[in-house]
């Protein structure tokens, strides 16, 4: 691997279970105009013929196993995921290596990957809440390298072949990559991927890009031309409603308030949307808020569904929540049940080896050091509520809604919405 | 490319259980995973969709709900909070035969957390102003199931080859049975179903020492007492209806082939565990016989896959491939000569110790993690199947090429299924 790849080893006892994670700091962030869908796609025929396998060979050796073996496009990065038995690690895990290192990226694999990529993208316009984030996202980011599904655009995806992604191909390793090993590691491991990899290092992170340098942070092409609203117009019995702003990194100095108030808007049953969208008001079923980590600036989204006769009052609760986020200090109990979830967040997160792994490469993918989340639990213990609201005062002024639903309540919730401050022009 | 193990060797033990009957009929089992950071707590009862009886349509589901609404000792909200802030959280799921509440703490938190678990789960206040506050809640969860065709289209297909049958008919219930219903209704159906022989408790994780005493003295040790009777039914008693429908439906934007067979009950584990080695070998990666001629060569649908739905009364293998619609009519027949094809060229060698091995890793790695280890002994121990964790690995062992061949591909054959295909509506 690159000089600037590194190995994380996490020995966990399992009954026999090894995951491996190889992080490769190339996203769908990373795919240029009229590519975009370019990485997601050479990701997805780097299982389809590599090293001394072709696509069924491949197939033969991971299935005979009874492993997984998936490769995963997100926005930051492309994800590959190996899921075996331990004893199986010394026949599976060189194939990892040939995926990055010798893909065949054959014609005829892409074509078929690339018809399968299209169909994909097509069904996913079945589900409302798809398409209210894709109006959501495309507002928020525009051009920008978060403004499009990780899936691609279909245009752009017809119009792939392999010259371009054998030009991507070469670039896959420019920024380095990480591989993480978390359960039961082989006793030989190091010297074993060194042999299959070539020369990686396991320190923490040093000199690699830290998260806030990342690409992406900032929100859209040109914030005085975004608009505050965008609408899906769909035939459905009930109204998606998003709302929310292109934040901020994960590990930036205000992330960790952010988290928080995530977690306490949106995380669990005592969270201040589902008491008052659902158990105080009864309008909808499903709310949260979606805030991924992200290398760049992070979406910052609450969600809800609601039935139209209810929807305008469903978007006036979101508002006001919004509101109170940028005018209201949370109570004391708010905040400590809120630093009590994120402590509880990280143990649930890390129950399996496949997470463990998958922490401990998107941290170092990040360019975060390897104790960050013990970091963060360590300054829990002084955060207050004031710097929760400076945060949201900071990062949250300008949030934009995104609904999709029958076209007359769309029409009546964006009359609405446009009255309201929080529509106001932004920049 | 050779193959890597012909037999399932090498297993490392799981999960150490210990099975205990209360003399309320009710269940506790136990799985001790002594390095595990978090524990999980899970309520079984036998009190899923299937129990309800006519005009209840939905009232599982609805109770479930309700549950989390409070208990007489805990005000609503309060058991989320309390759970919450100990840093655990909680859910709950409703079944066709089965409900479950879990939750997951903390190890040193467990004993608290089970007292506000039985608390709420045994002794729900079903207040008035709370229910219709949640029927409402309910009612927009249906619409937003109404509003994800797939979920239309497979929910279209149960009601077609089952109805009227409880496995026919959405868990959530009606809008009109919804309505029907009230808080005393609601507390009659509890009383029916949660008592001592139709409940368990699971337990796993890093388990404190005096948590198994604290259960001894808990409410469920109140729950008035039944018999703990034996799964519903050794073979499958469902009304099944071959056949063949076509249907349009709003928003879907990709065709879909839809195929339903009735299989083995629950009870029979090793005839599970075949139906599970089937449709791995016909639909489970690469290599398998449909994703490889649809998928791979035909490049004619965009995904296939089979899975089998484990049930009480009745298990169903459902395969479902999304095309899209002008491949329609080719991919329904090659599915047939694919099936029609596994009569005249059993499954080999090779193909079965894929399967082996792929069903084998996928039980082995769902034992790492407290939650998936507790629901799995948790819906075991509830039907009376008091098994080892590693168990199924044996039921697999059990099969060979030959036994696959002549005993689950017969099953799985065109005409003993009921087949939906479903087509994007016309445009205007």
């Amino acid at each position: 691997m690159n000089p600037r790849s590194d190995l994380v080893l996490d020995p966990v006892v399992t009954p026999g279970v090894l995951s491996a994670k190889l992080w490769i700091r190339r996203g769908s962030g990373c795919d240029q105009q009229g590519q975009r869908g370019g990485h997601q796609l050479l990701g997805s025929v780097l299982s389809r013929g590599c090293g001394p396998l072709d696509h069924l060979q491949l197939a033969d050796l991971v299935e005979g196993c009874g492993a997984g073996l998936r490769c995963d496009t997100h926005e930051d990065g492309i994800l590959i995921s190996l899921k075996c038995r331990d004893l199986d690690a010394d026949r599976l895990l060189p194939a990892v290596g040939w995926m990055v290192r010798q893909p065949h990226l054959s014609e005829g694999q892409i074509a078929l990957e690339r018809e399968l990529s299209l169909q994909a993208l097509q069904r996913q316009r079945e589900d409302p809440f798809h398409r209210a984030f894709d109006g959501w996202r495309q507002m928020a980011y525009g051009h920008g390298p978060y403004g499009h599904d990780p899936l691609g655009i279909a245009q752009d995806l017809e119009q792939l072949s392999r010259p371009q992604l054998q030009g991507l191909a070469q670039d896959l390793e420019s920024e380095g990559a990480v591989l993480a090993l978390s359960g039961a590691i082989p006793a030989d491991a190091s010297e074993r991927l060194q042999e299959w990899f070539g020369p990686i290092t396991s320190q923490s992170p040093g000199d690699q890009a830290k998260a806030n340098d990342a690409p992406a942070d900032d929100a859209s092409s040109d914030e005085g031309d975004r608009p505050s609203i965008s609408v899906q117009p769909l035939a459905t019995e009930q109204v998606v409603l998003m709302l929310g702003q292109a934040s901020l990194p994960h590990g930036h100095p205000d992330d960790l308030a952010l988290r928080l108030l995530q977690a306490h808007l949106g995380s669990g049953m005592s969270s201040l949307l589902f008491r008052r969208l659902r158990e105080e008001h009864g309008v909808a079923y499903d709310v949260g808020v979606h805030h991924p980590a992200r290398a760049g600036a992070a979406p910052f989204v609450m969600h809800a569904s609601t039935g139209v006769d209810r929807a305008a009052l469903t978007l006036e609760l979101l508002m006001a929540s919004w509101t109170e986020l940028l005018e209201d200090c949370i109570d004391a109990a708010d905040l400590h049940l809120a630093a009590a979830k994120f402590r509880g967040h990280l143990a649930h997160a890390s129950q399996t080896t496949g997470q463990r792994a998958e922490r401990r490469a998107q941290l170092r993918g990040l360019g975060l050091p390897d104790q960050h989340d013990q970091q963060c639990l360590q300054q829990l213990e002084t955060l207050q509520a004031s710097d929760l609201l400076a945060a949201a005062q900071r990062h949250l002024q300008t949030p934009q809604l995104s609904l999709c639903g029958p076209s007359d309540t769309l029409a009546t919730l964006e009359r609405f919405w446009m009255q309201n401050p929080l529509a106001g022009t932004p920049g | 490319m050779g193959l890597c193990h012909g037999t399932l060797t090498a297993i490392p033990s799981g999960p150490l259980l210990d099975h205990r009957t209360l003399h309320n009929g009710s269940s506790l089992v136990t799985a001790s995973m002594p390095d595990a950071a978090l524990t999980c707590l899970d309520f079984w009862c036998r009190g899923g969709s299937a129990w309800e009886h006519q005009g209840e349509e939905g009232i599982a589901h609805f109770l479930e709900h309700m549950v989390f609404k409070g208990s007489h000792a805990l005000g609503p909200g309060e058991f989320d909070r309390r759970i919450e802030a100990l840093g655990g959280s909680s859910n709950a799921a409703t079944g066709f035969d089965d409900v479950h509440f879990h939750v997951l703490v903390p190890a040193q938190e467990a004993g608290e957390a089970l007292n506000l678990l039985l608390d709420l789960v045994l002794d729900p206040a079903l207040d008035q102003d709370c229910f219709d506050m949640e029927r409402d809640v309910v009612l927009e969860e249906i619409a937003q199931y109404s509003d994800q065709p797939d979920d239309q289209v497979l929910q279209t297909a149960l009601e077609l080859c089952l109805a009227p049958h409880a496995y026919g008919r959405p868990i959530l219930g009606w809008e009109s049975s919804l309505r029907g219903m009230n808080p005393q209704g609601m507390k009659t159906y509890h009383q029916r179903r949660y008592r001592g022989g139709n409940c368990c408790l699971s337990l796993a994780g890093n388990l404190q020492a005096d948590l198994i005493k604290q259960v001894l003295d808990s409410p469920l040790m109140e729950l008035e007492r039944s018999a703990a009777v034996s799964s519903t039914a050794h073979t499958n008693s469902l009304p099944f209806q071959c056949g063949r429908e076509s249907r349009r439906f709003q928003r879907l934007e990709a065709a879909r082939l839809l195929m339903i067979w009735p299989v083995a009950a629950a009870a029979d584990q090793r005839a599970i565990a075949g139906a599970d080695l089937a449709t791995t070998v016909l639909a489970e990666g690469r290599r398998s016989r449909l994703v490889e001629r649809l998928r791979e060569d035909l490049q004619i649908v965009e995904t296939i896959d089979m899975d089998v739905t484990t049930l009480e009364q009745g298990s169903l293998v459902m395969l479902e491939a999304c095309c899209p619609e002008e491949q329609l009519e080719a991919v329904e027949q090659e599915v047939h000569r694919q099936l029609q094809r596994t009569l005249s060229e059993p499954v080999t060698a090779e193909e079965f110790d894929r399967a082996l091995q792929l069903v084998g890793n996928g039980h082995r790695f769902s034992l790492e993690a407290p939650s998936a280890v507790a629901a799995s002994v948790g819906t075991q121990t509830l039907w009376g199947r008091h098994r080892d964790l590693l168990a199924p690995l044996d039921d697999l062992t059990r099969w060979d090429a030959a036994a696959l061949s002549t005993g689950v591909m017969p099953l799985l054959q065109p005409q003993k299924a009921f087949t939906l295909i479903a087509r994007p509506e016309e445009a205007a």
